[in-house]
């Protein structure tokens, strides 16, 4: 267990060793500096900025120098917004994208398993036809599409909510719905079909048959084991809505990390794409390995072993 | 009790009979006839794979046959609703002009009676401090107030519609730079579609080439191949699509390649799983005591085995490939303008909202349906490839 655990962590910081030289030697090969823009500059101006970014430096020396930042959790100056470091501009976006991405994973969960449940439950009548057409739809419409759309029924003709930013709480909806809408889908769907696949074991079967309550029946042997399947794709979830709050905070001028990095990209800004790129990875990672070890603690069937060598 | 009635016949003797015993109803089937049955039997995944058929019979002949082109601008007859309601006037020579007020940019377009759109009609004076404009048809004169939307003759009636009028030259109306809607539709189509297939193509023999080769060789390189695909999937896909579009460009090419050299790593695992518990088999070591190649038992013996579960991983390929065109097309680094695909058309979309929201709903439609069609498809070939579920 522990040695499963130290193997991991070792993988993980192979993984984002990777990341990272792969993202800087990508950087590095997008034709023209950072500095060419219309505006020629003067070139000892130019020389000047190069010296203080240290761009004229050989490129393994800026690697070096790039590594020795992160390893320290530089990540260094953003190139376009002067007197701004990429460490002050995920700082800034964080807690946005934080809690919009925490309460749509609460959505995703308190939603999609119950919806899950009841379904399966009302196999093939109509509660479960409802709930199945509702999450096709859900997993079919692409989140901008659906994040646009509630924006101009609830925002814009209703004037329910407010149409951008997070100023009043009501502003939190809208978002959180168009980022959870495909996951609580999906999760209902899967939630349906691992139950059903439950109820038919065998142990369902003696556990009424000993005659338990159909509470208890329900709750400790259905539930519990038809969940793993939902708690291993957590994971990809996270993953998935930390990239989804691009397009969705782009669309509801939420200032969060995504909106920071779509723009990095279309000012390009090598040194904010660079390091909100890692700042991600390393986030994803460390989210996948708690789901990892949250599903060791629900399923006392799976051991995890340190591969023999 | 009730007594249960069994018809006296139902007693007599059965007949011993070995042939009868052995005679099997059911004619039999080979896998992939069996496959084609039950596929054919699924419904939804028929009407998927009928809907995807007609999707690429339009998006190869669609632009072909179509009056416009993609990139050809009016500007005169920009934003142009696919339906309208008319108006006529009649002047005092019995000369009838049909026109229809488009509320997004507060203009009048007149209409032929055939429903083409023939052109904007000039105001005969613009009043900007009461909001008014003024049109003269003939000696008639009809008073736009552009504040109230309403539309009223000279002496203060109100001009009532005379009835709906699909609009024929444009059958899905015109975008903000007066280009056809079907015809842009056609074409994103034609992109979407030959992003979502060459990717999926490009997966497909990364993919298998990869897992194929972990699996057969097994041991060391086994263990090797499959870290570094663990790496990679531990990487968000999307970053690096979108780090490998900034670093060669928006533009088709580079988003072919970037989705086509980021999404293998679920292909590979697949075929090595298959390759794995497929090379066990004694059809194998058959193969190889006979002194067959490795390229040979790889191509001609593991790799057709194991083809359902490629089949199926690549139908559920295509829509997610089609999927992250359009994301990325949305925040601005798919196909450059004025080439179109779905996302492109869905962002350009988004940003006239607000005045004409209808323009959202053919190119959202389009991915939408095409999303259903190939989730059903890949569920249906899925279940069919599935031997448990045989009937």
């Amino acid at each position: 267990m522990t040695a499963y655990v130290v193997q991991r962590l070792l993988l993980m910081l192979v993984t984002l060793f990777a990341i990272i030289t792969l993202t800087f030697f990508l950087m590095h090969a997008v034709p023209g500096g950072p500095f060419t823009s219309e505006k020629m500059l003067q070139p000892e101006i130019q020389a000047a900025l190069n010296a203080k970014y240290h761009l004229d430096d050989p490129l393994w020396l800026q690697y070096l120098t790039y590594l020795r930042g992160v390893l320290s959790l530089d990540l260094g100056p953003s190139f376009k917004y002067a007197g701004m470091s990429v460490n002050e501009i995920i700082a800034e976006g964080l807690p946005v994208t934080m809690k919009t991405g925490a309460l749509a994973l609460i959505c995703v969960v308190a939603l999609g398993v119950p919806l899950g449940i009841v379904a399966a439950l009302n196999r093939n009548r109509w509660p479960d036809t409802l709930v199945m057409v509702i999450a096709t739809i859900g997993v079919a419409v692409p989140s901008y599409v659906i994040a646009t759309v509630a924006l101009y029924i609830f925002a814009l003709r209703l004037g329910w909510v407010p149409t951008f930013g997070l100023d009043d709480w009501r502003g939190y909806f809208l978002p959180v719905f168009a980022l959870s809408g495909f996951w609580i889908s999906f999760i209902a769907r899967l939630a349906r079909s691992s139950l059903l696949e439950t109820l038919q074991q065998d142990y369902m079967m003696t556990a009424k048959a000993k005659g338990l309550k159909r509470g208890t029946v329900l709750f400790k042997h259905g539930l519990r084991n038809s969940l793993i399947p939902v708690v291993t794709v957590l994971g990809p979830v996270v993953a998935n809505l930390l990239t989804g709050s691009f397009v969705i905070e782009q669309i509801f001028a939420l200032p969060g990390i995504g909106r920071h990095f779509v723009l990095s990209i279309t000012n390009r800004d090598y040194t904010a794409i660079m390091g909100i790129t890692i700042f991600y990875a390393a986030v994803l990672m460390v989210m996948i390995f708690i789901v990892d070890m949250l599903y060791l603690v629900l399923d006392p069937r799976i051991k995890y072993r340190a591969d023999p060598k | 009790m009730t007594d249960t009635q069994v018809a006296p016949e139902m007693w007599a003797p059965a007949t011993r009979d070995g042939a009868a015993a052995e005679y099997i109803a059911a004619p039999s089937l080979t896998f992939w006839q069996d496959v084609r049955k039950r596929l054919w039997a699924n419904k939804p995944a028929m009407l998927g794979l009928g809907f995807i058929i007609l999707l690429v019979l339009a998006a190869i002949f669609g632009p072909m046959l179509s009056r416009h082109t993609y990139f050809e601008q009016n500007l005169k007859l920009s934003n142009v609703p696919p339906l309208f309601q008319t108006y006529e006037v009649t002047d005092s020579t019995g000369a009838t002009t049909r026109f229809f007020f488009n509320s997004g940019n507060l203009n009048l377009y007149e209409v032929t009676p055939s429903g083409e759109v023939a052109g904007l009609l000039r105001p005969a004076k613009k009043d900007l401090i009461k909001k008014q404009q003024q049109f003269k048809f003939g000696d008639k004169q009809v008073v736009l107030d552009t504040a109230k939307q309403q539309l009223s003759f000279a002496d203060g009636a109100a001009l009532t519609p005379s009835g709906w009028q699909w609009n024929m030259s444009n059958l899905l109306g015109t975008d903000q730079l007066g280009r056809d809607v079907l015809a842009r539709q056609l074409y994103g189509a034609r992109i979407s579609l030959t992003v979502a297939f060459v990717a999926t193509l490009v997966n497909f023999f990364i993919g298998v080439f990869y897992g194929g080769l972990a699996g057969y060789l097994g041991g060391k390189a086994d263990t090797i191949m499959m870290r570094i695909v663990e790496v990679i999937s531990t990487i968000p896909l999307t970053l690096y699509v979108i780090l490998i579009m900034v670093v060669f460009n928006s533009g088709f090419l580079s988003v072919v390649l970037a989705i086509g050299s980021v999404y293998w790593v679920d292909m590979a695992r697949i075929v090595r799983g298959q390759i794995l518990t497929l090379k066990q088999q004694d059809y194998v070591a058959a193969a190889r005591t006979m002194g067959a190649s490795t390229p040979r038992i790889l191509v001609r013996h593991l790799l057709p085995n194991s083809v359902g579960p490629i089949l199926v991983t690549l139908t559920m390929l295509i829509p997610s490939a089609i999927f992250i065109e359009s994301f990325m097309s949305f925040i601005g680094l798919g196909v450059t303008p004025p080439e179109a695909s779905w996302g492109t058309l869905t962002s350009e979309a988004v940003e006239t909202l607000r005045a004409y929201p209808y323009q959202l709903f053919f190119p959202a439609a389009a991915i939408s349906l095409a999303m259903f069609a190939f989730n059903f498809l890949g569920d249906g070939l899925r279940d069919a490839l599935d031997p448990r579920l045989r009937a």
